[in-house]
């Protein structure tokens, strides 16, 4: 995985800082960096979202394919997650570099965010047994700079908020063969409920503290973090310790606790801002790399 | 050809273009932070992001390193959302492995290796959204991400594809037109030497008509130098600016 | 590839009829099949160590039917030299699951599923184990389920530590794992494999979840935790402590099979 190598002394200087609420940007300890988000960003998918976040920079891309429903579930569409970590981030990443981290990120992705109470996964079906929506949201990692988990999990949700799928409807004809047919009008589409979509805050615990949105250097000094799935509601969807450290009970409790404040705090800002984006309509303006 | 008309009678492409007619170049150097060097390129709606790592030292066995000059190391990929269909794998496929090649070749013969014995220069290209004429995206925009790494080059690498319809050379082809059955020829060209840093087509062509392909291709890369130019001074001013501050 | 065009060659993908079923004779009916086991008991807990001879160390772990071996070898040489810093050890897992361990067969390459089951593993077991002790070198832990009926992370994690112990690699504490199944208000520890399941995954109802915890049970840490589903508020804090005490219940027995490794490898003296 991307990281960086710091020496003790840097070390000693980061954790200091973090045990008096004063982390190395002037941030305090549970402060997110400056986010910039940008939705609808690639026009050959149907949603597309673009967030930067300090240094970090994710871009994710959702396409909606009609396939047959999982033989399980036959009255549900489902998602699919797939990360790219290009050699863009890290020279680590190339070839297949990226591959076991990709992996890794993706089946986290697939816990988080699939499930039946974060979105309405029966909107999806087209035809119960025979047809529905599936949702590739691929995931780009374009540059790294720590807490990768949370510039995802904020972009994801913006991709969903502007993915627009066609109405489909399906027409049967006499021998009982059924076709589909698209919708005409482009703009006739099947909008996606986010309000239910949790957001991942990922807590890195540094000496006897716990930072959010820790960058490379931070993560450095830290050997155990945890990964906490919030919905706005306050529900918690998925939690994970991750790295080799270990962590007593009473840190974990209140790294949930923590992790489900920033959570909550977070969904508010990000739905307003991605309204008022929408608002603007034609008039916004497109930045995309370009700023 | 495939009863699609490349070139209306009044002279008119697909998407209302003249034939010698370049799409609307958009670019920005310095795009990341992180790596030595960084570039975004957007030719009409096909979309390339380069990076540049290096001269570091060479990875992995040392075997791979030259005595007497850089390697160059290239890897495209195409992001699995940037075509109409799906892509499965982003990169290691067939096309894309040579598609590093050929970049690997159009910067071997534009950098100054010579001058970094024994290092390795990295570049990666990632497509973000294709719409015809990725190879030309790729190489101009890694061009701009080695003028922003400060890599010591020739000259600038320009690349654009020519096609050929109705007895006319059409300039910068898009995806409709490049599948369109057509011939297309792409071309990186050091424009202030002149000198072909590669050429490839692969399709039929009657050999009276490749000077007239040729030329076009030529002419559109000495229009993509200039705009090339343009940006990289745009980016050197915006940088003193900043750091006279 | 050469297709034999002759033969009819059956669908690309097959389903097994186990999906089919109507899903009323899949749900759990309770408790009934175990018998009368508490919503807090863990199942009855079999585990030997050393029966692998290869192996360095070894275990076996039966939790009512699920059933996972597990065999260590190292330290030895590492493979790869370039990447790892060479202070200390580096502990490598291979999480399997036999073809023939789950209702519907299985792969013998390694899916994604079995890949982030090792991942957990390795995350889980990594605080346990003193790798600064072997530098240069690298512990690997093979862990196979031979059947799966629930809770499997949980007890490849106690499997895996209990075979560290027997092939005598030095470590904090031994690593305990213990699993349970939030439904709605009940909270079951130790599920089996229907239980896991259970009305989830075609539910809609509130407060569904599992949690997987692992613990170092003298130094009270926790080593790995993963939680799914979605939890009300307090259910997770509540659902860790059930686990910490579902791990303690584990470790008399644990205690008890290493112990006995112990005493057949070096008998006390006679008197």
């Amino acid at each position: 995985m991307a990281s960086v190598q710091i020496s003790e002394a840097e070390k000693v200087y980061i954790m200091h800082g973090v045990r008096d609420d004063l982390r190395v940007d002037g941030r305090g300890c549970e402060d997110y960096r400056h986010m910039e988000i940008e939705t609808d960003v690639v026009s050959n998918t149907d949603g597309s979202a673009k967030v930067r976040m300090g240094h970090t920079d994710v871009l994710v891309g959702i396409k909606a394919e009609l396939r047959r429903p999982r033989p399980n579930v036959p009255d549900e569409g489902y998602l699919e997650f797939f990360v790219d970590c290009s050699a863009n981030a890290t020279p680590e990443f190339e070839g297949r570099g990226g591959e076991e981290l990709g992996v890794e990120l993706s089946n986290t992705l697939y816990k988080v965010f699939n499930s039946h109470r974060s979105l309405d996964l029966r909107s999806l079906c087209v035809c119960p047994g025979e047809h529905c929506w599936v949702l590739y949201v691929d995931v780009l990692l374009l540059q790294c700079d720590g807490n990768l988990f949370d510039a995802m999990s904020i972009a994801i949700k913006a991709a969903l908020f502007n993915t627009r799928i066609p109405k489909v409807r399906v027409l049967e004809d006499e021998e009982g063969g059924k076709e589909i047919e698209l919708s005409d009008d482009p703009y006739d589409c099947l909008r996606l409920r986010v309000d239910n979509i949790p957001c991942i805050v990922t807590l890195c615990k540094v000496g006897h503290r716990h930072v959010v949105d820790a960058t490379l250097q931070e993560k450095a000094c830290s050997a155990a973090s945890l990964l906490v799935a919030v919905t706005p509601r306050g529900a918690v969807t998925c939690v994970r310790k991750l790295g080799a450290g270990s962590l007593d009970p009473d840190s974990i409790f209140e790294m949930t606790e923590t992790g489900k404040r920033v959570g909550k705090a977070l969904h508010a800002p990000l739905m307003e801002l991605l309204q008022k984006d929408e608002s603007l309509g034609k008039k916004r303006q497109k930045v995309g790399f370009l700023a | 050809m495939a009863g699609l008309e490349l070139l209306s009678d009044q002279g008119y492409r697909l998407d209302g273009r003249k034939a010698s007619e370049l799409r609307k170049v958009q670019a920005r150097m310095g795009v990341f932070g992180q790596a030595d060097g960084s570039a975004y390129m957007e030719q009409g709606n096909t979309k390339a992001l380069a990076v540049v790592y290096g001269p570091h030292e060479v990875r992995g066995s040392r075997s791979k390193s030259l005595h007497d000059r850089a390697v160059i190391n290239c890897q495209y990929s195409m992001a699995t959302f940037s075509t109409a269909e799906r892509k499965r794998r982003p990169h290691g496929d067939r096309k894309s492995s040579e598609m590093s090649l050929h970049l690997k070749q159009t910067f071997e013969a534009a950098v100054l290796t010579q001058l970094y014995p024994r290092s390795q220069i990295d570049i990666y290209v990632k497509i973000l959204q294709s719409d015809g004429g990725n190879y030309s995206a790729c190489v101009n925009a890694a061009t701009l991400a080695l003028v922003d790494a400060g890599i010591p080059m020739r000259d600038y690498v320009c690349a654009c594809t020519a096609g050929f319809a109705e007895g006319t050379a059409l300039a910068d082809l898009c995806h409709a037109e490049e599948t369109g059955g057509g011939t297309a020829l792409s071309l990186a060209l050091l424009p202030r030497s002149q000198s072909i840093a590669l050429v490839q087509m692969d399709a039929r062509l009657h050999q009276d008509h490749l000077d007239t392909l040729m030329e076009a291709a030529m002419e559109a890369c000495k229009g993509l130098s200039k705009v090339l130019d343009s940006v990289v001074r745009q980016h050197l001013q915006e940088v003193s600016v900043l750091s006279r501050d | 590839m050469p297709v034999d065009t002759k033969r009819v060659r059956g669908p690309e993908e097959s389903q097994s009829p186990v999906l089919f079923l109507p899903p009323s004779t899949q749900s759990p009916a309770g408790r009934s099949g175990q018998g009368a086991r508490g919503n807090a008991d863990i199942r009855p807990v079999f585990t030997r160590c050393g029966l692998v001879s290869q192996a360095k160390g070894s275990s076996y772990l039966e939790a009512g039917n699920t059933k996972i071996i597990c065999s260590v070898y190292g330290p030895r040489e590492i493979e790869r030299k370039d990447e790892t810093d060479m202070k200390s050890g580096r502990l490598v897992c291979d999480f399997r699951l036999a073809p023939f361990s789950c209702r519907k067969r299985g792969a013998w390459i390694q899916g994604s599923e079995e890949r982030d089951l090792s991942l957990a593993l390795l995350e889980s077991m990594q605080p346990g184990v003193c790798l600064h002790r072997y530098p240069r070198s690298q512990i690997e832990v093979n862990v196979m389920v031979l059947e799966n009926d629930g809770s499997i992370l949980a007890h490849a994690v106690t499997c895996a530590s209990m075979a560290l112990a027997d092939a005598g690699i030095e470590m904090y504490d031994l690593v305990l794992g213990c699993s349970l199944r939030q439904d709605g208000d009940a909270c079951l520890v130790d599920p089996d494999v229907l239980e896991e399941k259970g009305s989830w995954q075609s539910g809609y109802e509130e407060n569904q979840g599992r949690v997987t915890l692992a613990l170092l049970p003298n130094l009270g840490q926790v080593s790995g935790l993963q939680a799914d589903g979605e939890m009300r508020e307090d259910a997770l804090p509540a659902a860790v402590r059930t686990c910490i005490d579902g791990c303690h219940k584990m470790y008399p027995v644990v205690q008890q099979a290493i112990l006995r490794a112990v005493k057949k490898k070096a008998p006390p003296p006679e008197k």
